[in-house]
């Protein structure tokens, strides 16, 4: 078991390697990277200064300042050499700097951090909340109208995307009837406002954007949990717990209940990557200034180091929230034992 | 084709599942429908009767204005001709329009008035039209046409792959299976977004080119299964049978074992189609995927957001969005309980 676990830490290392290697190669194949850009900069502002004397603004730089330039952000080397040059810095948890604002990475990923950290834990939070009962319920009455009518709408939750409610409950809620702000984490006033005032400011900015993220959890725990529940229920120790006297009540709650918690355990550790991540299009949408959102945005200003500082965040939660969720597994129910051969 | 008893009970348990059943009809009727959408949502008319001629503008070459007497030798705007029919009823000129006369690539301006133009019948803009004034019900059913069409092709790219290199890693197993599975969980976690700006960056991606690239990065969920049902029918009785009567390796995969476990991928089917009309939608919003101006759903929604103003761009691409995504949902809904029928025994 223990050595199933270090064997599943270590291959972290060759999969890691594998995602940022790819991206760091395209990022030097993309036309349009931080040079051209400067290039096209300096076209546009320092026309009237070009010392170049072809005539194209596009050469508006000598070849010794390009030189420099591609020197700075590590250009003119072989991709495999600044790739390596550039893992060693990662080693030392140094993500670079933004080509864009010229902040360390690190900077503008921890700027963002709390938001995305509060959209991320309190969806999961409020998603198991609703999850476990509504599953429960869904399990005991399977086959009843509540049942049937709860399933379509989750159904229709889970076949929308996520920002797509989030545009629905935008234009709605929030242009339409103007019961809640249009976006943004906090209001412009926000500093000013009392404590009270400032966790309903906040509250009244977080609905709609929970509810675009919840959607698309929502469904596919709460079948896991009403799915679970049933084959327990139906299970035989389920008959002996009655046989023994305890009531239907008593029963599900001492003794399916706990079972069926299991496959939602296994799903705790891949929300961990979600925490962070979030969707960038419900942030986009609602104008949260989250971590998804400060990708996209470095995706589309081709701002590599971000780009990277993010991916490499990204993908180490990702591998770690895999093997979380199998030690979560393997922590509810004692009888799975991962790596052995049957 | 004869199809097995085990096929039929579950088309039989498939169509006792009302909403399921129902769904998939009107799927089909909204593939169809869509299919023929040049008959019903057309700037050009279905029929037309002139000086005893009857004319079918709906498919082929444009028919020049000289034709109808119109003087020119461009396209015949038949709006005008309807005019020309209408004030002269004792021609015996008639024309038969298409039930929502606007192309979805026209821009239709009202005299004194900006687009957007809201719904209205008068203006026979059944669900209004755009920022750009184009008919937003004919913009839906093309789009929707584009996106099925898009999903469809996606989801054939996808599962070949995916069923080829499942297979092969169930039934290789050892080093092939352990690179792959590398291969897998690199892939997946390559931010997919970013591999379709590159190549926008290079190319213009139409149809098949987008479809390729998605479908190269979209293969992987589909693997996982094969590869566990691979390992499990290798080691059944019946390939043991087959291996010792000789036949190859490739023989006993695509013959004995594929058709064994592939049966079970149509209950991934609805769910593979909704997620490649989603995931075109939103490379269609953030404006990575085809180019305008096709039709798009993903493109009337970032209208609809940038506009909030102008509600019914937002809504119909929404309440749209909603309909077919959740009828596609219900369809995967019942054939997964067709396929797996568990019965609960319930405590009672």
């Amino acid at each position: 078991m223990q050595s199933y676990f270090l064997q599943r830490l270590l291959l972290i290392i060759p999969t890691f390697i594998g995602i940022t290697l790819l991206v760091f190669t395209l990022t030097r194949l993309v036309p349009g990277g931080p040079i051209e850009r400067m290039l096209a900069e300096a076209q546009f502002s320092g026309a009237a200064t070009s010392s170049s004397s072809n005539g194209f603004g596009a050469q508006s730089l000598s070849e010794d300042q390009l030189d420099q330039l591609k020197a700075y952000y590590g250009f003119d080397k072989p991709v495999i050499q600044s790739y390596f040059e550039w893992l060693l810095k990662i080693l030392t948890l140094d993500l670079g700097e933004s080509t864009r604002y010229g902040e360390p990475v690190w900077e503008s990923i921890k700027d963002r951090l709390p938001i995305s950290v509060f959209y991320g834990v309190t969806t999961m939070i409020l998603t198991y909340l609703l999850c476990i009962p509504l599953g429960i319920v869904k399990a005991i009455k399977h086959g009843a109208p509540f049942d049937h009518i709860s399933s379509a709408f989750i159904f229709i939750s889970y076949a929308v995307p996520g920002y797509v409610i989030g545009i629905a409950c935008i234009a709605y809620f929030a242009a339409n009837l103007e019961w809640f702000p249009l976006g943004g984490f906090v209001s412009d006033e926000f500093e000013y406002l009392s404590t009270w005032e400032q966790i309903k400011d906040i509250l009244n900015h977080a609905a709609l954007p929970l509810i675009a993220y919840m959607s698309g959890s929502l469904a596919v725990m709460t079948f896991m949990m009403k799915n679970a529940l049933m084959e327990n229920l139906a299970a035989d120790y389920v008959r002996t717990a009655t046989a023994k006297g305890f009531s239907f009540k008593q029963a599900v709650s001492r003794h399916a209940l706990r079972n069926s918690l299991i496959p939602l355990a296994t799903h705790f550790g891949q929300n961990i990557g979600v925490i962070l991540g979030g969707s960038f299009l419900i942030e986009k949408i609602f104008n949260i200034d989250g971590i998804g959102l400060l990708g996209y945005e470095a995706l589309v200003e081709r701002d590599y180091p971000v780009v990277m500082g993010i991916l490499v965040i990204s993908a180490v939660l990702y591998l770690i929230g895999n093997i979380l969720s199998d030690l979560c597994v393997a922590w509810a129910d004692p009888r799975i034992r991962f790596g052995e051969r049957k | 084709m004869m199809f097995s008893p085990q096929a039929k009970r579950r088309w039989q348990r498939f169509k006792s599942l009302k909403r399921g059943y129902y769904s998939f009809y009107a799927i089909c009727i909204l593939i169809f429908v869509s299919l023929f959408a040049e008959i019903w949502v057309n700037n050009r008319p279905v029929i037309i009767h002139y000086n005893d001629t009857l004319y079918f503008p709906s498919y082929g070459d444009i028919i020049p204005g000289d034709t109808f007497g119109l003087g020119y030798q461009w396209e015949t705007n038949y709006r005008d001709l309807k005019q020309v029919f209408d004030n002269n009823p004792d021609s015996g000129n008639w024309m038969l329009e298409a039930l929502v006369p606007y192309n979805p690539f026209e821009n239709h301006f009202i005299e004194g008035e900006f687009p957007p133009y809201a719904p209205s019948i008068e203006h026979r803009h059944y669900l209004g039209t755009d920022m750009a004034g184009r008919d937003i019900l004919s913009r839906l059913v093309y789009g929707f046409r584009i996106a099925i069409l898009f999903s469809l092709f996606l989801l054939t790219i996808s599962y070949v792959i995916g069923i080829t290199i499942g297979a092969l890693m169930g039934f290789l197993g050892g080093g092939f299976d352990l690179i792959f599975q590398r291969i897998i969980e690199i892939l997946s976690n390559v931010p997919i977004l970013y591999i379709i700006m590159i190549v926008a960056s290079i190319i213009t991606p139409n149809f098949w080119t987008l479809a390729l690239m998605l479908g190269a990065f979209s293969w992987m969920g589909l693997t996982w299964y094969m590869r566990t049902e691979t390992y499990r029918e290798n080691t059944r009785e019946y390939v043991l049978a087959a291996r010792s009567i000789g036949a190859s390796n490739w023989r006993i995969m695509f013959k004995h074992i594929l058709p064994n476990s592939v049966s079970i991928l149509v209950t991934f089917f609805p769910f593979s189609v909704v997620s490649g009309i989603t995931a075109l939608t939103s490379l269609d919003y953030l404006g990575f995927g085809l180019p305008a101006p096709t039709p798009s759903w993903g493109e009337l929604l970032q209208q609809g957001t940038s506009n909030l103003d102008y509600q019914w761009i937002a809504a119909s691409a929404v309440i749209a969005l909603t309909i077919v995504l959740t009828l596609v949902t219900f369809i995967g809904e019942a054939i997964r309980e067709a396929f797996d029928p568990k019965k609960y025994s319930y405590f009672s």
